[in-house]
């Protein structure tokens, strides 16, 4: 039995320590955004967030989730499906071609603009060097974090106003 | 197969000696081991959320002398991002992998895989690091130097681990400097790498240590380069004048990654370029662990 937290909600579930993280996602908690690309840590489509730190769940014993907390691609739009303004973002700026890298891309995102909302270019391309899109050439994508930092900053603005 | 978490280094080293099972840290390598059939172990110990293998911090070494201590579990990210280590050893780290490796993997990972071509690994030589290995009947304690026996191959016996390294506290008084060349940017493996530290002493270099890594079957120093290049000011030399110290030092091979024609040309480029950013420095550039 592994007792972890996924997207803000305690789960309790039968899973051998030694299986992957994004088998017990995908088979034991039907969450299958996060996607399988390469099975080696090496092409990021499988990003989940660790205590908010991007890591690869393919890479992941289940053993090691134990009492932490896991965020899925599933958790970042609001729970009455209004989309993340990161996923905003990338709609709106086209940085979705076939889609397969994009929930990890959305979590790599996640993880720079909760710590800077104004990256550089040299900082975006770091966060996101663990994350392989063999569609979109990366220039959209990079647009779309910009984008999506300034979305949040100006959210964030409007909050502190209110 | 049998996954189990001790809560202490004595129970995990208690329990490697009963079991003779695998130790597993971040997972990032071993994983990839297991899944490519490389090793197949009855039990896995994951050591990875033993307090005291986390962190960084001033203690004093089995010689009375103050060292930074690192544990072993420490994330590659951690040390990446800590301002109490020495550059070279920081940059080393930043070169490793992907952002997601870097929050798994850990520098006792890097060190006990004794891939040749492990980031921190050069700069740990560098840095005159000695490692704690720990056994259920206690600890010993081997200089990086005489770690590393092979590719993936150290002195660690089945039954020990590695709990701590340990850098001179001096180290943090060095100026250092790591280079690295790979493929592309992001998530590369090392086809050379350098680290550098030294003390400019009225503008001559001193205390130098020069490392190579991925150039050999184990990371080298590179003695005959160090004495060449001691007491000497960095305006005196030249690249031409280390071809010749470092060609003779390093044993490198033609693989899947790069040929050895390359890694030679390279390697002393580097080795330049790190001594370079050294000397542009002045001595003394971290806190130290606490301070």
């Amino acid at each position: 039995m592994i007792r972890f937290k996924c997207n803000g909600k305690a789960v309790q579930l039968e899973a051998e320590p030694e299986a992957r993280v994004i088998d017990v996602l995908r088979d034991g908690l039907g969450l299958t955004g996060t996607k399988e690309g390469c099975g080696r840590g090496e092409c990021g489509a499988c990003t989940i967030l660790l205590d908010g730190k991007p890591v690869n769940s393919c890479l992941l014993l289940a053993g090691k989730i134990a009492d932490r907390e896991i965020t899925t691609i599933e958790g970042i739009a609001s729970e009455d499906g209004a989309l993340h303004p990161i996923q905003e973002a990338f709609l709106d700026k086209g940085a979705v071609q076939c889609g397969f890298c994009t929930p990890g891309m959305v979590l790599s995102t996640k993880a720079l603009l909760d710590e800077n909302e104004t990256p550089e270019l040299e900082e975006i391309e770091e966060a996101l060097s663990g994350n392989l899109c063999r569609c979109t050439g990366y220039g959209k994508i990079v647009e779309a974090v910009r984008e999506a930092g300034q979305r949040l900053m100006h959210e964030s603005d409007q909050q502190g106003d209110a | 197969m049998r996954y189990l978490k001790p809560s202490s280094v004595s129970e995990a080293a208690d329990v490697l000696e009963s079991s003779r099972g695998m130790i597993l840290a971040g997972g990032t390598d071993a994983y990839v081991y297991m899944a490519e059939g490389f090793c197949h172990p009855e039990t896995l110990i994951d050591i990875s959320s033993i307090d005291t293998l986390r962190g960084i911090y001033v203690a004093t070494d089995d010689r009375e002398e103050e060292v930074i201590r690192i544990g072993a579990c420490t994330t590659i990210a951690e040390i990446a991002a800590s301002q109490d280590l020495p550059t070279c050893l920081r940059q080393g780290a930043r070169a490793v992998g992907s952002p997601q490796i870097r929050n798994l993997g850990t520098i006792g990972g890097n060190v006990c895989n004794a891939s040749p071509c492990g980031d921190t690994l050069a700069p740990l030589l560098c840095l005159d690091a000695r490692f704690v290995l720990r056994a259920s009947g206690g600890t010993r304690v081997i200089a990086c130097e005489d770690f590393f026996t092979g590719p993936k191959k150290t002195v660690l016996k089945p039954n020990e681990f590695l709990e701590f390294i340990e850098l001179p506290a001096s180290s943090c008084g060095k100026a250092s400097a790591f280079r690295m060349i790979g493929n592309r940017k992001g998530q590369a493996i090392s086809q050379a790498n350098a680290s550098v530290s030294l003390v400019m002493v009225d503008g001559r270099m001193s205390d130098l240590r020069v490392a190579v890594g991925s150039v050999a079957p184990v990371p080298l120093r590179l003695g005959k380069l160090e004495e060449f290049l001691t007491g000497k000011r960095v305006k005196e030399v030249s690249l031409a004048m280390f071809k010749e110290p470092i060609l003779e030092g390093i044993r490198p091979i033609d693989d899947v990654r790069s040929s050895a024609s390359y890694r030679q040309e390279v390697t002393v480029a580097l080795v330049f370029d790190a001594l370079a950013e050294c000397a542009s420095k002045d001595s003394g550039e971290c806190e130290g662990a606490g301070a």
